[in-house]
């Protein structure tokens, strides 16, 4: 593209998709005012982890009793598909003050590495690059603060009798779907969910962490057959 | 307690994550194998978490608990939509319903 991008037309790329965070993060902190967990650490995640699925998996942990060692490693597990977004960004930012970068990371999201990437296809020519991201990155970080904090708030005055935490294993059911888009994958999800259900006994919450073990390396293995 | 610390390593971990390449240069590939692995994270980590969720009630493995049916029903929302906030909004009114049918 021959014009420079300005941090207004990532602002309004991010519109749409704000549409789809916004109820996510109402849920998140309805869904967290519905559990024991402590209130106040769970709405500091938004700022602190900021990064909606593992949020949901820790307090999930925590709240059905596992360890803390099992909720970061849930959460690291989570949130590591972000080495790919790093990685890719990092070959826009190779000129940029390590200043700007570190702030850069601390708002990268699936959405505003997609809609950058969208817009900038050619890492070697993006003028504008750096404002646009923050366009998007900030319309996203202050949707999600806005709108987990208003869930949280809200949440307590929701009774019991709607069984709201529901809404958890269905997020994740969701994602889930939404995530699954070959064999390998499908193989991947199966293998973890029945290693799971199967190890569920296992102290710490370590069932969950089994499970995904052995669904990753079920797809690996498969990606190796199918190619 | 254990909510405040498990939130805080992972958020100073998670921000490592993502400024990992961020911060070297660029330079630095991801590795093959890590890179492979890193696609079917999200499905089995996802799995592994909803299903323990939908149909293990009481320490048992339990099928016919309404989160079953409800999850279906939000789970073609979800497909059809591709919205998690369709997912819920469908899913939830169903778990009433379900759970009434029941009750």
């Amino acid at each position: 593209m021959d014009t420079t991008a300005t941090w207004k037309d990532g602002f309004r790329a991010t519109l749409p998709i704000l549409l789809g965070i916004a109820p996510f993060g109402a849920i998140f902190g309805v869904t967290a005012a519905a559990t024991d967990v402590d209130q106040w650490a769970a709405w500091a995640s938004s700022f602190l982890v900021f990064a909606g699925a593992s949020q949901l998996a820790i307090i999930d942990v925590i709240g059905t009793g596992g360890a803390a060692f099992t909720a970061i490693f849930t959460a690291v597990v989570i949130n590591s598909r972000h080495f790919m977004y790093s990685a890719d960004l990092g070959r826009y930012t190779k000129d940029k003050p390590m200043g700007v970068r570190a702030r850069m990371a601390y708002l990268l999201t699936d959405q505003a590495y997609l809609v950058t990437a969208a817009r900038f296809p050619d890492a070697s020519n993006a003028p504008g690059l750096v404002p646009y991201y923050f366009g998007a990155a900030l319309a996203l970080w202050g949707t999600w603060q806005i709108t987990t904090t208003a869930g949280i708030l809200l949440g307590a005055f929701i009774p019991d009798s709607w069984q709201l935490e529901f809404a958890i294993p269905m997020t994740f059911a969701a994602l889930l779907i939404l995530a699954v888009r070959t064999r390998a994958g499908l193989l991947a999800a199966v293998v973890g969910g029945v290693v799971a259900v199967a190890a569920v006994d296992l102290p710490y919450g370590l069932g969950l962490m089994t499970g995904a073990a052995a669904g990753v390396l079920a797809g690996l293995m498969a990606d190796r057959r199918y190619g | 307690m254990t909510l405040w610390i498990s939130v805080v390593v992972a958020g100073i971990a998670t921000y490592l994550i993502r400024f990992s390449f961020i911060a070297m240069f660029g330079k630095v590939e991801v590795p093959p194998l890590l890179e492979r692995a890193l696609r079917y994270v999200a499905p089995a980590v996802l799995a592994a978490i909803a299903l323990p969720g939908l149909i293990v009630r009481d320490g048992g493995v339990d099928v016919t608990n309404p989160y079953v049916p409800a999850a279906i029903v939000g789970g073609l929302a979800a497909y059809f939509t591709k919205s998690i906030g369709a997912a819920i909004v469908v899913g939830l009114p169903a778990l009433w319903l379900f759970t009434w049918i029941v009750g």
